[in-house]
């Protein structure tokens, strides 16, 4: 019993210490002030990996995990997308490999990428909903309130699973949906597609392995086109515009982004290298950057040339702001 | 060739013999006039940096400069002149062209465009029309090819004039930049321009080449804003040394100009130590903004300013001869051809304060620089100088002075013309002007 105590605490201390590690990395060896950040990101987000597949390997109820995705939100904005998700990280490393080959990504028109972003809440709704259908099709004997949540959290259509999508890692710690010498492959939604393709029925024709395979090609390529492509419409990030989009709610986010309206010259770096394509912190005259769009990933507070323009604070606490990035680095 | 190709639409036809007389008697005004600027600028400055020596040198048009650049296009180099600075310089470097801003700033050759255009219009443009006329300007005499954008209405006729005697690149301006349709368009323009800078030099501009032209403008940036920012806190360099270093980036070979600044940077920053200031540090402090002012003629104003009593110091500027020529970095997301293409015809349209743009709110962009100028700089009174036929500049005013009146800002206007024979009028006004602000800082 002590002995799993130690060894939880050491795996803890180890992700501590590789985040620490990799952070100073980081900061020394990246002089470039208009990279760093982008840098810093990539080991956030791998450590994050890591400590998810921890997470995933504890008997913790997936629940509370949900419950942290969907709170965290209401104070920290979307700051989980940007830095956390591990989809998010396998997006950025296909974005890597192909700035690697100087291949161009695409944008898409401001109108549809608006589009998707609202069209993300009919997914999640679509997904809330799927219990109710399935109880309207297939009535329980009796009506009970635990017989419904086990439907919603544990039903067929398990809308929870669904929501936890994208924080699935490469390699996971259950049986997964591709064995290779013991060890078990995941992608995120891939486990959902094989489960609900099972369930209409059609196991016959491998319906579900071809649709996974459809899948992991189609977000792959999406994201060589696009960059971030899945987070446009992703439904997990869906939480956070609608508790600031509420009256009285507008403390709540405790991490945001500022503009400073009279040091902006409006030369638009912030709007092109944002990978999602938000355009309010170009178009918000100043203040607080209001948009669930924005994924706080700070790509466009690094990038911006103009000294403490564009800030990101911590309550009133300014932790990060826009610099001449021309200049070397000073050590930090 | 035809006949029709030499007919001149718009320049007189003028005896060789009077062409050489003019150009002989307005270059040797030239020179005397370069000359004496920079006798006086060195006599005004205390503790004058020592680096300064080397942007002395560069300022003469027809010395050292005019020779290397001269040799470069014999042994095969292009020279590509722009007028406005919008034009991609980083696009002529990739080329392994010469980039040289040929906007003259010679009062006697303003005299000469009147032959052509009225005198109604600004005299920017009769001056360059004029320089061209007698072949004064050795930069835009040795360049190849111009880049003409159409800006203001003078610029965009200029561009017109001048393709009497060389091949004019136009490349349209859309006038409200805050729109994702102006931006695609300024893009073509971009491309079309590099495909002729292509044309013209034989060089094919690859990714690998515009990225090592956008690093070195950038590092000129760098040096640029270091320099900017030195102006900050109390004078160690006067506006007036400070401006001809901006304006010698027009023609001086930006590598070479990234390495003096940076090297007049590290003396300035010793002297800020030193605290070896240049004037006393209670000077009140200027800004001037408008039209642009170009060496070697045009340099009343600062002149006058800085020599005046009581002595009064340009810490920044929002001129296109000055701040905006460099202030803006190219700011490259990725670097594929794509992408720094977008970074380069952003940086030029969107990141301008031009007056000719205009938005739903204005020129809303030029107002917010100033504010943030003024709190940045410390500045203590705004001089907003236009020069007669100037249109955008002056028209703007009204806006400008309302906006530095609500946060209590002295603004002046001062319109002049590229004549010598106000010096002594201006004199009189722009001393008004700084013992009223020096009477405000004793208060």
């Amino acid at each position: 019993m002590l002995i799993e105590i130690l060894a939880e605490i050491l795996k803890i201390t180890v992700l501590a210490g590789l985040t620490i590690a990799g952070i100073l990395a980081v900061l020394i060896w990246k002089k470039g002030l208009a990279t760093k950040v982008t840098y810093l990101r990539f080991v956030v987000q791998a450590v994050s990996f890591a400590a998810i597949f921890y997470i995933f390997s504890n008997p913790i109820p997936l629940l509370y995990v949900v419950g942290v995705i969907f709170i965290m939100p209401i104070f920290l904005g979307r700051f989980f997308c940007g830095w956390l998700c591990p989809f998010a990280l396998y997006m950025d490393l296909i974005t890597v490999i192909r700035k690697a080959f100087r291949i161009r990504h695409r944008t898409l028109p401001d109108k549809l990428n608006k589009f998707l972003h609202n069209f993300r809440y009919a997914i999640f709704l679509f997904f809330l909903a799927l219990p109710l259908v399935l109880y309207l099709i297939d009535p329980p004997p009796t009506l009970d309130f635990t017989i419904a949540l086990a439907l919603l959290l544990a039903g067929p259509f398990k809308p929870l699973s669904v929501l936890l999508g994208p924080i699935i890692t490469l390699i996971v710690p259950w049986v997964g949906p591709l064995e290779i010498g013991g060890i078990y492959f995941s992608y995120p939604y891939v486990q959902e597609i094989i489960d609900y393709s099972a369930e209409i029925g059609l196991t016959a024709v491998n319906l579900g392995q071809i649709l996974s395979i459809v899948f992991v090609v189609l977000t792959v390529i999406g994201s060589v086109l696009l960059r971030r492509v899945w987070c446009r419409f992703c439904p997990t990030g869906s939480s956070i515009a609608v508790v600031n989009r509420l009256r009285g709610f507008k403390w709540a986010p405790v991490l945001h982004l500022d503009k400073d309206e009279e040091k902006c010259t409006k030369c638009g770096i912030c709007k092109r290298v944002c990978p999602v394509q938000v355009t309010e912190v170009y178009e918000q005259k100043g203040g607080k950057i209001a948009t669930s769009m924005c994924m706080l990933c700070f790509r466009c507070v690094e990038m911006c040339p103009y000294e403490d323009t564009l800030k990101v604070n911590i309550g009133r606490k300014t932790i990060f702001k826009s610099r001449n990035w021309l200049k070397p680095s000073e050590s930090e | 060739m035809s006949n029709q190709s030499q007919d001149k639409k718009y320049m007189p036809e003028i005896p060789q013999k009077e062409i050489d007389e003019l150009r002989k008697s307005i270059k040797a005004t030239s020179q005397k006039v370069m000359a004496d600027n920079i006798a006086r600028m060195k006599k005004t400055s205390n503790n004058r940096p020592e680096a300064m020596q080397y942007f002395d040198e560069v300022a003469d048009f027809f010395g050292k400069r005019e020779k290397e650049i001269r040799a470069a296009k014999e042994a095969g180099k292009k020279v590509v002149g722009y007028m406005c600075l919008f034009a991609p310089t980083e696009l002529i470097l990739a080329a392994d062209a010469i980039p040289v801003r040929v906007n003259s700033g010679w009062y006697d050759t303003a005299k000469l465009g009147d032959r052509v255009v009225p005198v109604e219009v600004c005299p920017v443009i009769r001056s360059t029309i004029g320089a061209k006329m007698i072949g004064l300007s050795p930069y835009l005499e040795l360049s190849d090819s111009l880049i003409s954008v159409l800006t203001c209405d003078g610029q965009t006729k200029l561009g017109e004039i001048l393709s009497d005697y060389k091949p004019v690149w136009s490349m349209p301006l859309p006038r409200v930049k805050d729109s994702a349709q102006s931006l695609r368009f300024w893009r073509e323009e971009i491309m079309t321009v590099k495909k002729q800078i292509e044309a013209l030099t034989g060089n094919k501009i690859t990714a690998k080449k515009l990225r090592s032209a956008i690093e070195r403008t950038q590092k000129a940036t760098k040096a640029f804003r270091r320099l900017q920012d030195l102006r900050k806190g109390n004078p160690v360099i006067m506006g007036r040394d400070a401006m001809l270093v901006n304006q010698t980036y027009m023609w001086d070979d930006i590598t070479r100009w990234t390495e003096k600044t940076e090297a007049l940077c590290d003396e300035l920053e010793k002297k800020v130590t030193g605290k070896e200031w240049v004037c006393s540090p209670d000077a009140p402090r200027v800004m001037v903004t408008g039209t642009p002012m170009i060496w070697p003629d045009n340099w009343k104003l600062p002149t006058l300013i800085e020599e005046g009593t009581p002595q009064g110091v340009i810490v920044a500027d929002e001129l296109c001869s000055g701040e905006r020529l460099l202030y803006d970095p190219v700011g490259v997301d990725e670097w594929s051809m794509d992408d720094m293409f977008n970074a380069i015809s952003e940086r030029y349209l969107m990141a301008s304060t031009c007056p000719c743009f205009t938005s739903k709110d204005g020129n809303e962009d030029r107002i917010n620089w100033l504010l943030n100028k003024v709190k940045e700089w410390n500045i203590q009174g705004v001089i907003y100088y236009v020069i007669r036929g100037c249109m955008l500049y002056a028209m703007e005013y009204t806006r400008v002075k309302k906006v530095l009146d609500r946060i209590n800002m002295p603004v002046y206007y001062l319109d002049t013309d590229y004549t010598r024979e106000d010096v002594g009028q201006m004199k009189t006004r722009v001393e008004a002007f700084l013992e009223m602000l020096a009477a405000r800082i004793d208060l």
